[in-house]
């Protein structure tokens, strides 16, 4: 049996290489994101109620809201934690491609790697997708509304703006470099409906995707990633991103025995879990904020 | 006589193997019990005939005195907006359909206050709300040590709650 939400919320880690990974990019938003864990500890802190009665009732609440499937919360939690998943298979096999692009006899995993930057572009775009789709889960907006959605950006903060900071840093600006907006916009341009659908992450997803066919849901990543790069591009600006910036500051947490960007993306991407973490500490936080309302 | 005793004292460690075992497991959570009966067949947090969240926003109130009302979840039989002032979060009011947690209302048996003529309540440290019509909870939490109870009864006042009452 899958867990609980309480199980979910308490079993998150209070330091591992996500942890340190989230950390590392304070200094981009600076005291933005506490890791809040524990489902008492969460409803404590949200809710700012200390009475045990009244901790109670919000936690059984928000139990039973997270239980009834129609309420899309188990959907969205489903896709924060498998989009973790397949970016692993992206990044081994991204790495695979870079071996063999160094290693001429290892030449035949070319042929069958994707290239890594088409990878890592991919990465971002469903990440990106499925964080639209979460949202609406989550809020209640009708699931293909992109628009409800980029005006929420600007509300974002806490762990749920650092999970942004997060894709812009550790998917877009180190394993693409500065352009990496450009990149993924070219990728997604020259990506047919087949494409997609032969895509084994997307395939996973898919059925969660708005769009109605392969080359609907095509458009609809198409579109999300289209109003979200002015969003991303503004904050790699305002914020004075670069990569080297961001790696200086992973170093002060994690210690890389390769100072090459894309492989410190690639491992990067195989052994944090960022999206499922901040994405359990959103949805327990928006749980337990409609729990205390009800009761 | 040796291998004898062996097999007692086999016998005796693996008993006491599973007893340290099984007292090393961890007490049931506190919300078993609800992770139980909402799992259950036919179990569900809100029902059918509870109305959209959709068609509670026009009863918020408007922002003003410097105040900005952010909407943030529209669910079935619940609808949630926040009211930020100079960037920072204040309070979070909402509407709810008690259809969905009939429970809610066994709170105002107690009211003996009223705002805008509907019985009110104070619940917990941060939480003032009112039922309009037997059936809507209309709430204000504070999120902010400046936002008063007062303030709170200030918010509820400017809800639509007489329009609300004619929803059902």
């Amino acid at each position: 049996m899958s867990k609980t939400i309480y199980e979910l919320v308490d079993d998150l880690p209070t330091d591992n290489v996500t942890v340190k990974v989230l950390k590392s990019l304070d200094f981009v938003v600076p005291g933005e994101w506490q890791n809040l864990v524990g489902f008492d500890n969460t409803i404590r802190t949200v809710t700012g109620e200390t009475d045990e009665e009244m901790i109670q009732q919000i936690g059984d609440r928000a139990v039973w809201l997270y239980n009834d499937k129609s309420q899309g919360y188990q959907r969205a939690m489903w896709l924060y934690q498998t989009v973790d998943r397949f970016d692993s298979a992206l990044a081994a096999a991204a790495l695979a491609n870079k071996v063999s692009n160094k290693i001429p006899l290892m030449g035949f995993i070319n042929r069958i790697t994707p290239n890594a930057n088409k990878a890592q572009s991919l990465d971002l775009a469903f990440k990106l997708v499925v964080e639209v789709v979460a949202f609406c889960q989550i809020n209640g907006i009708p699931g293909d509304s992109i628009g409800d959605f980029v005006a929420s950006l600007a509300e974002y903060s806490g762990e749920s703006l650092m999970r942004m900071v997060a894709l812009v840093c550790i998917d877009g600006l180190l394993p693409l470099g500065p352009d990496f907006i450009l990149n993924v916009q070219s990728v997604l341009d020259n990506l047919s409906p087949k494409e997609l659908t032969d895509n084994s992450a997307f395939n996973q997803i898919s059925n969660m995707i708005p769009g109605g066919s392969p080359s609907g849901q095509l458009d609809f990543i198409g579109n999300s990633f289209d109003s979200v790069k002015g969003w991303m591009s503004g904050f790699v600006t305002d914020h004075n991103l670069t990569p080297e910036k961001i790696f200086d500051s992973l170093q002060n947490f994690v210690e890389f025995s390769n100072d090459k960007l894309d492989y410190v993306a690639a491992f990067l991407d195989m052994t944090t879990n960022y999206y499922e973490h901040t994405g359990t500490q959103t949805l327990a936080r928006r749980l337990i904020e409609r729990a205390i309302a009800e009761i | 006589m040796n291998l004898r005793f062996r097999k007692v004292l086999l016998a005796c460690l693996l008993a006491v193997m599973l007893l340290v075992s099984s007292c090393a497991q961890q007490p049931p959570s506190r919300y078993e019990q609800a992770q139980q009966e909402s799992t259950s067949k036919g179990a569900s947090a809100v029902v059918r005939e509870s109305e959209s969240g959709g068609s509670f926003n026009k009863f918020f109130p408007t922002a003003t005195d410097g105040y900005e009302r952010v909407y943030t979840q529209e669910k079935k039989g619940f609808a949630e907006a926040k009211l930020k002032k100079d960037g920072k979060e204040m309070a979070m009011l909402s509407i709810s359909d008690t259809l969905n947690n009939p429970s809610a209302n066994s709170k105002f048996e107690q009211s003996n206050q009223k705002i805008g003529g509907y019985p009110a309540v104070n619940q917990g440290s941060t939480g003032t709300a009112v039922l309009v019509a037997d059936r809507f909870q209309v709430k204000v939490l504070s999120r902010d040590p400046s936002f008063t109870e007062g303030d709170r009864q200030l918010w509820l006042e400017k809800f639509d709650l007489n329009g609300l009452s004619r929803l059902q």
